[in-house]
């Protein structure tokens, strides 16, 4: 068996005698040579991209930047003028009501869902399989159906609303007080399938018998759900809720495709804000500045996650 | 709550037609003689098949070309996150923390300015209009998120279990291969679907990263279709129907794997 | 189980990728001072423009004795595109821009003048020239131009006994008579984005709006004109997300009598046989007005690349695509006017159907002449503010004050 280990053990760690704990050092670089090649990737493929994101926001950045390299710095007039612009506390209430509806809608409905496939039935590898689908459509083609489903004249779903006499035709995406909403619906409609697969993947993590060992203890249904499910699916909700939210956040494709920020700045979010500032107006320094304040409020919720993290493992 | 076998099947389905119905407005439209999207009949009742020739005749190769990208990319992100995150779940490494937080920063970057860094560099090493140098920029996306869910998934390996290995003289790459990989199937398999996914559907490193028409991702080859003032819907929605078709297989083969109670049994 | 096999496929198949990539592609554009192939950039990406201009530039490039590589990347994407080259310091040998883009790009200092190269834009319309000036000198040179104007349906303005409008007033009695049933009286395009303000400005300079500052009572009566027009019902409120693609799919499946648009719609108008109409410049206030409606099209420019040869080339290219014949040639096949003002009779005499746009054009004005790269702030202003008064949010004068001051 001596050889066999021998062969196995990297050459890192050549102890005679497997049974000794094995020195720290060589253990120690053992390990982190598992952490090096990730690291060095996001290192390599963001660092760069990172500090110059932070940067351009305190610079005058501008086309004329991108040819002569020349960004003057300001300070923080970029971020006393995207705070002090009209549109400002609007894209800041609707980037919150976006995700959280966003975020409500999926994570309950594919909690849902993941729990409904939790029980064997014909077909329901195949139906899981489909539930992925909206994902494998480019954004520009699914922010196009849903452009022509929720047309208020022709589009099938007041086709269909007309026809079953709940709805006259609602605006869905020209009322300002609709957009918003059927901006959310669309989002949670992409959310489903990334919610419910991996809710899905974290269910099947957990031992059948535990389920088995409760109901014998009278624990069914919802009691089985609270004692046994969701202390150990915790740790992938947490970070399916932290991911939901920092990719909600910077959502702009769906927007963009839908309304394009409108009507009259009813669906503008901070991010969509932030890439109109840059790509059509071409103020690239206050679109950062924007896109900064982004990173900050998602930095809110990475810590609360890190937090939470740290206490689960303690526990 | 005991309904028959069946009747979930008959639930799910229903489910599934709600859900899908912007799919199926898709295929509707893609059928359509005419190629615009006014007063679409809700069934495609005389079907034209230009789109799908159209597209046929002139995307197959973006979609040889968008799975091997796809593919690659899962095969680096795995590769590089998977011992990361076992790393970050189960060693005692100080700046475990510092990582994370690095991983979730990544996130939150907006991806135009990976984009545009990437580009010069890329132009620089001559990695443009390259596949290799597509997988890696696509990996941005994979790798970490691959980390994050892996990790957490790998949380609820018990410690135990990988000691046992220990005691009996594994060193940390063994146990790591024999022990945690086999108990992470479904981490991995979830982790690997989401990573084809981004990949699959990524259209900024496609178009900043490519200069001609020989490496070109099906997301980019699309908009051939799209102008900037007349759309050819039924060959655009042609060629995302047909796009879908390799990589709906894939997903097939890849769910049933997503088998129950792999850490179950473990700690007996 | 990953065993040592599955390591070993799989670092094979990582590598072999990497030695394909290492005979393959390579790196885009060489800086060398080989003058024999020229980069182009356009945004023509899809059909029939993708090969019209591949065909024309390949001619010009045969002409002159250089190969042409060209690069053709999606409309809303060109700009992003432009920008990494610029920083990269690989921008192409020629360049096209749309023509409202032209003032950004030139103010970073990236384009060279064309009076370097001996070329200049005498004859050219005055709106045309404008666009393509900055700072007193001429950057670009551009082939072709566009508008918008009024498309109707004849069949149904016959129906309906209505003759096509000329002033608003006509217009809106027109769009009322003509709205019954799910068929619109009018279809215009009002997103929020650029193409909204596109759409808005014929009615705005006509009245004597001016971008510089859009809380005036001109601009107002402009704007006033729109939300009446949706208020009584003649235009659809889904004008408010409809882009000008989507106005020419509801005008062609009928459910729209009249509709503002331009000629690039003509093919697709044209393929269905069974549609008749015709179009007239876009109704002016009063009658006798001037009509001045926006100057479209994509100007071609000549990048600072560096090496005076290869520049020296791309000048003729542009030269070329910008010829006499080349105007015509493309004018007719994408169903645009010809910008020299010498060859507008001829070319109305063979494209009588363009007859309408080449009025249009002669009067037009250049969304950047007056404020240059400052335009993109003002064009936000007017799709804002048209956008908060057609929902309701605002009475127009007080939408447009919100939005210039916001």
């Amino acid at each position: 068996m001596a050889d066999v280990e021998v062969a196995e053990r990297s050459p890192l760690t050549t102890e005679d005698q497997p049974h000794k704990p094995a020195s720290r050092t060589p253990e120690r670089a053992l390990q982190l040579l598992f952490l090096v090649p990730a690291v060095a990737y996001l290192l390599l493929f963001f660092g760069y991209p990172v500090v110059k994101n932070i940067l351009m926001g305190f610079q005058h950045y501008t086309t004329s930047t991108f040819y002569t390299g020349e960004a003057p710095w300001v300070g923080l007039a970029n971020y006393s003028a995207v705070i002090g612009s009209a549109v400002f506390s609007k894209a800041l209430v609707n980037t919150a009501l976006f995700t959280i509806g966003s975020i409500a809608g999926q994570f309950v409905i594919g909690l849902a869902l993941a729990v409904f496939f939790r029980r064997k039935f014909p077909l329901s590898g195949v139906l899981r399989s489909l539930l992925l689908l909206p994902w494998l459509i480019p954004l520009i083609v699914s922010g196009t159906v849903w452009r022509w489903i929720l047309d208020q004249d022709n589009g099938a779903l007041n086709r269909f609303l007309g026809a079953a006499h709940l709805a006259d035709r609602p605006g869905w995406l020209t009322s300002t007080s609709l957009a918003l909403i059927a901006v959310i619906i669309v989002n949670i409609w992409i959310g489903i399938p990334f919610n419910a697969t991996i809710l899905y993947g974290g269910l099947q993590d957990i031992p059948e018998e535990l389920y088995e060992a409760a109901e014998m203890d009278g624990a069914t249904g919802w009691r089985a759900f609270r004692h046994v499910t969701w202390p150990l699916l915790r740790p992938v909700v947490g970070v399916v809720l932290v991911l939901g939210v920092v990719y909600t956040i910077k959502v702009l494709d769906i927007i963009l495709g839908l309304t394009g920020g409108g009507p009259a700045n009813a669906t503008q979010t901070i991010a969509t804000q932030s890439y109109h500032l840059s790509f059509q107006q071409y103020d690239f320094g206050q679109g950062a500045a924007l896109g900064n304040i982004l990173i900050i409020i998602s930095l809110v919720f990475a810590v609360l996650y890190l937090r939470a993290n740290r206490k689960a493992v303690d526990e | 709550m005991r309904m028959p076998r069946w009747a979930y099947t008959i639930v799910g389905v229903l489910i599934l037609a709600v859900l899908l119905f912007p799919l199926y407005w898709m295929v509707n439209v893609s059928l359509q003689p005419g190629g615009s999207a006014v007063g679409t009949p809700w069934l495609p009742i005389h079907p034209s098949f230009h789109g799908y020739s159209t597209a046929l005749s002139q995307q197959g190769r973006n979609l040889v070309t968008s799975l091997i990208v796809a593919l690659g990319s899962v095969v680096f992100s795995l590769l590089v996150a998977t011992p990361a995150a076992y790393a970050l779940a189960h060693f005692k490494v100080r700046g475990a923390n510092l990582v994370l937080f690095g991983i979730l920063i990544s996130q939150m970057v907006p991806g135009i300015v990976v984009a545009n860094a990437l580009y010069s560099a890329y132009n620089d090493l001559g990695l443009l209009n390259s596949i290799p140098g597509l997988i890696l920029a696509d990996s941005t996306a994979g790798i970490p998120f691959a980390i994050l869910i892996v990790r957490a998934f790998m949380g609820n390996i018990p410690q135990s279990v990988v000691e046992a290995a220990r005691v009996d003289g594994a060193g940390p790459v063994r146990a790591f291969r024999s022990i945690v990989l086999p108990m992470s199937r479904n981490a991995l398999i979830t982790a690997g679907l989401f990573t084809f996914l981004f990949t699959w559907g990524d259209f900024l490193f496609a178009l900043t990263l490519t200069t001609t028409e020989n490496v070109r991702p099906v997301t980019l080859g699309l908009f051939q279709y799209i102008g900037a003032y007349v759309n050819d819907w039924s060959s655009v929605m042609a060629t995302a129907v047909l796009a879908c078709i390799p990589a709906v297989i894939l997903l097939l083969v890849a769910q049933k794997y997503v088998a129950a109670g792999t850490t179950g049994g473990a700690v007996k | 189980m990953p065993t040592r096999k599955t390591v070993l496929t799989v670092t094979l198949t990582l590598l072999a990728p990497l030695a394909l990539g290492a005979c393959g592609g390579g790196s885009s554009g060489s800086k060398d001072g080989d003058a024999s192939t020229l980069r182009v950039l356009d945004y023509y990406n899809n059909e029939p423009d993708k090969t019209v201009y591949q065909k024309t530039l390949e001619a010009c490039g045969q002409a002159n004795g250089v190969t042409i590589q060209r690069e053709a990347v999606p409309g809303a994407n060109l700009i992003a595109k432009v920008l990494q080259q610029s920083s990269s310091r690989t921008l192409p040998d020629v360049l096209m821009l749309d023509n409202p883009d032209l003032q950004q790009i030139a103010a970073s200092g990236a384009l060279a003048p064309i009076s370097d190269f001996g070329l200049s834009a005498d004859g050219y319309i005055k709106g045309v020239v404008d666009a393509s000036t900055y700072n007193g000198k001429v950057y670009g040179l551009q082939p072709i131009t566009n508008s918008i104007g009024l498309f109707y349906n004849k069949d149904l303005l016959a129906k309906a006994g209505v003759k096509p409008p000329a002033t608003w007033d006509e217009l809106k009695t027109a769009a009322k008579a003509l709205t019954k049933g799910d068929q619109y009286g009018l279809a215009f395009s009002a997103p929020a984005n650029y193409e909204g303000t596109w759409q808005f400005l014929p009615f705005m300079w006509s009245n004597g709006g001016d971008e510089k500052n859009i809380a005036t009572p001109q601009t107002a009566a402009a704007l006033q004109l729109w939300v009446d027009l949706v208020r009584d019902g003649s235009a659809s409120k889904s004008v408010l997300n409809w882009t000008q693609a989507d106005v020419n799919d509801q005008f062609k499946a009928g459910k729209a009598a009249m509709m503002i648009n331009g000629p690039w719609q003509f093919p697709v108008l044209n393929a269905d046989t069974a549609l008749h109409y015709d179009v007239v410049p876009t109704p002016v206030p009063t009658a006798g007005a001037t009509g001045i409606a926006p100057l479209g099209g994509e100007t071609w420019t000549i990048p600072q690349t560096g090496n005076k040869d290869r520049q020296a080339k791309a000048a003729k290219i542009v030269a070329c695509l910008n010829s006499d014949d080349n105007q015509l040639a493309l004018g007719k096949e994408r169903q645009t006017v010809p910008t020299k003002t010498a060859l507008l009779d001829k070319f109305v005499a063979d494209n009588p159907s363009m007859k309408a746009f080449a009025t249009i054009v002669q009067t037009a004005r250049s969304r950047t002449g007056e404020l240059g790269a400052d335009w993109p702030k003002a064009a936000t202003k007017i799709y804002t503010g048209v956008q908060t008064a057609l929902t309701g949010g605002a009475p127009p004068a007080k939408a447009l004050e919100q939005a210039q001051n916001g």
